[in-house]
């Protein structure tokens, strides 16, 4: 038992990287209805383009990270001029196809540009335990946990509190509505899924400083991701974080007590159990019919 | 529909006479793999495009299937006879539990729930070492008694008659579901829920039905893949399989019955070709299911029907011939 607060610690801290990890796609899945299985490919492309900043082109992290923000922000938007606006209003089978294509063309794309072998990003900080109690945790870590809680402020601010937001919310209650008072809704639809690609992207680059980058590491990132906007809610902001803290501190204390090797499990079991007793989520505030 | 079976049925004789004409075993070898997926996409279209909800977990009953079959022969010494129904079995028992649970969602949640629930079975394949053997599979499945005494070459004919025969069950068990009451019953559904059920067909009845049937067959198929390949390992679950599979489906045209059997041999002769250009294969072949996403929305037999249809109202051949099923697409 007297491990139990590390347990804890880790838990909310693996947690809050999970909720920072799936903030983009609760834009994109929740909002825009786009099931996008390319999630974790453009948390890779983050992570590969913030190493190739800070190790090939010298930039200093923070450098990077606007680097980072501003490609993927381009590249998300061109996505969805290009291809998700074709497919739009169809239902979601063909975007998730779409979203699979491309999330097969991008992992094996980068597989051929820089190889299998874990990409480490240096820290800002470095490292160094700092003891809080009985509980050890890293600076690093820390100093994520504080950017990843910047990052979902800064992000609930944007959709709360200006134009843009509004816009957002707006074409996305009511599509036709939202036209009919002036609203370009193509640059928002655009808008909103270059915003869940920069998050994730922004993810994917700082996560790749406390763990490592990994080009296959996609796949995985889109399966909790999934998870965690499944035990929040689509869509439901509050929710995604709540879903990923609870998400992580269930791996961690499973993990501690019970088997390591079956953690994995633990995230599909709870989106299946909240499917069948909370359809909607743990915390949307609304019931709708999918 | 006519043509629909008769085409079913040229195939079928097609196919039939291809062993007596090649004796390469690569290429029966790439026949017997067309087959296989024809199954498993034809089995997969059940639920896909004649229910009409997006199953990304149809592993599940693949995977079940194998390692039934697998486990049945390695450790109870069952017959291949025995234990490619008996796979079919387990993975239609499974498919009524998992189908009980997730056929009341739909949309993004039915999707997300069924891959939910092929990745809690990796996971137990991959973790439940005493008898999965965990990530190291299950190898040395027996090879029926019958083949010790022949040739390679006979193996694979061998083989190539047994994938014939799934072939035909499953295309056969297809046809007559699709064209009974409960086919029609499952479109109904699938064309308007609300409608359907106004008039008294119960939906998760009717898609219960198709899903455990589609299971029956994908499960048949993991029963037949676990002994010619005569290895089972948690892969067998993984999300490429999905991939191709559900391209299969919707390269060729859901809610058709020859759409799989074509997306199953363009996949695969795709994937055979694409070895040339060895590390680009991936990537393009990423590219190749955007393109066809964006361009051929309801697959090739979509495309044919389309043509079809065009052609007949300019020649005024037919008055507004009746919608072929499967090629209006559902409105979300």
């Amino acid at each position: 038992m007297e491990l139990l607060p590390q347990y804890v610690a880790n838990g909310l801290v693996i947690g809050s990287f999970y909720a920072l990890s799936a903030l983009g796609l609760t834009l994109i899945l929740g909002l825009m209805r786009v099931v996008n299985f390319a999630h974790g490919e453009l948390y890779m492309m983050g992570g590969v383009i913030g190493w190739w900043a800070t190790t090939r082109l010298g930039l200093d992290f923070f450098s990077g990270l606007l680097l980072v923000a501003v490609v993927l922000g381009l590249f998300g938007w061109l996505i969805d001029r290009f291809l998700i606006e074709r497919i739009r209003d169809q239902g979601e089978e063909p975007g998730i196809l779409l979203t699979i294509g491309l999330s097969i063309f991008l992992a094996n794309t980068a597989l051929l540009l820089v190889g299998t072998a874990p990409l480490k990003i240096e820290s800002p900080l470095a490292g160094g335990p700092i003891f809080l109690g009985s509980v050890v945790l890293t600076k690093a870590r820390l100093f994520a946990v504080a950017v990843s809680i910047v990052l979902m402020i800064a992000t609930y601010l944007v959709i709360q509190r200006t134009r843009l937001g509004r816009a957002m919310r707006a074409t996305f209650q009511d599509p036709m509505a939202a036209k009919l008072v002036g609203i370009k809704t193509a640059n928002i639809y655009a808008g909103t899924f270059a915003m869940g690609t920069v998050i994730a992207s922004l993810s994917g680059m700082l996560l790749g400083s406390i763990y490592s980058t990994q080009v296959s590491i996609g796949g995985l990132v889109s399966m909790k991701a999934f998870v965690v906007v499944i035990l929040g809610g689509m869509g439901s902001f509050a929710g995604a974080i709540v879903g990923g803290l609870l998400l992580g501190l269930a791996e961690a204390l499973w993990g501690g007590y019970v088997a390591t090797g079956w953690v994995d499990i633990i995230g599909f079991v709870l989106v299946i159990l909240t499917l069948l007793f909370r359809p909607y989520g743990l915390f949307a505030k609304r019931a709708e019919r999918a | 529909m006519n043509i629909q079976r008769n085409c079913l049925a040229g195939f079928m004789l097609l196919a039939a006479v291809l062993p007596f004409l090649v004796s390469d075993q690569y290429i029966l070898h790439v026949a017997i793999i067309v087959m296989f997926y024809a199954v498993l996409a034809t089995s997969l279209n059940l639920v896909v495009g004649y229910v009409g909800e997006f199953s990304l977990g149809h592993t599940a009953f693949l995977g079940t299937g194998a390692y039934a079959a697998a486990l049945l022969s390695t450790q109870a010494g069952w017959p291949m006879w025995a234990t490619v129904p008996a796979a079919g079995l387990c993975a239609a028992v499974m498919g009524t539990f998992i189908g009980a649970i997730t056929l009341r969602l739909h949309g993004p949640f039915f999707v997300i729930i069924t891959l939910s629930f092929s990745e809690v079975l990796r996971l137990i394949a991959n973790n439940w070492v005493a008898v999965t053997k965990g990530p190291m599979g299950i190898a040395g499945v027996p090879q029926p008694a019958l083949l010790s005494g022949m040739s390679n070459l006979a193996g694979k004919h061998f083989y190539y008659g047994i994938a014939w025969g799934l072939l035909a069950v499953a295309l056969y068990l297809a046809y007559r579901f699709v064209n009974s009451n409960a086919g029609r019953a499952a479109v109904a559904i699938r064309e308007n829920r609300y409608v359907a059920q106004s008039i008294g067909i119960r939906p998760l009845h009717y898609s219960m039905m198709a899903l455990v049937l589609g299971a029956f067959l994908s499960g048949m198929a993991g029963g037949f893949y676990a002994h010619y390949i005569s290895f089972v390992g948690p892969e067998m679950f993984r999300f490429a399989f999905m991939v191709t599979m559900i391209t299969m489906v919707l390269i060729g045209g859901k809610g058709t019955l020859i759409g799989p059997l074509v997306g199953a041999l363009l996949v695969t002769f795709l994937e055979e070709y694409l070895r040339e250009a060895q590390e680009l294969r991936l990537s393009l072949f990423g590219l190749i299911v955007i393109a066809i996403v964006l361009f051929l929305p309801n697959g090739i037999m979509g495309f044919v029907t389309s043509r079809r249809e065009k052609y007949e109202k300019k020649n005024g051949t037919t008055p507004a011939s009746m919608p072929v099923s499967g090629t209006k697409r559902r409105s979300a």
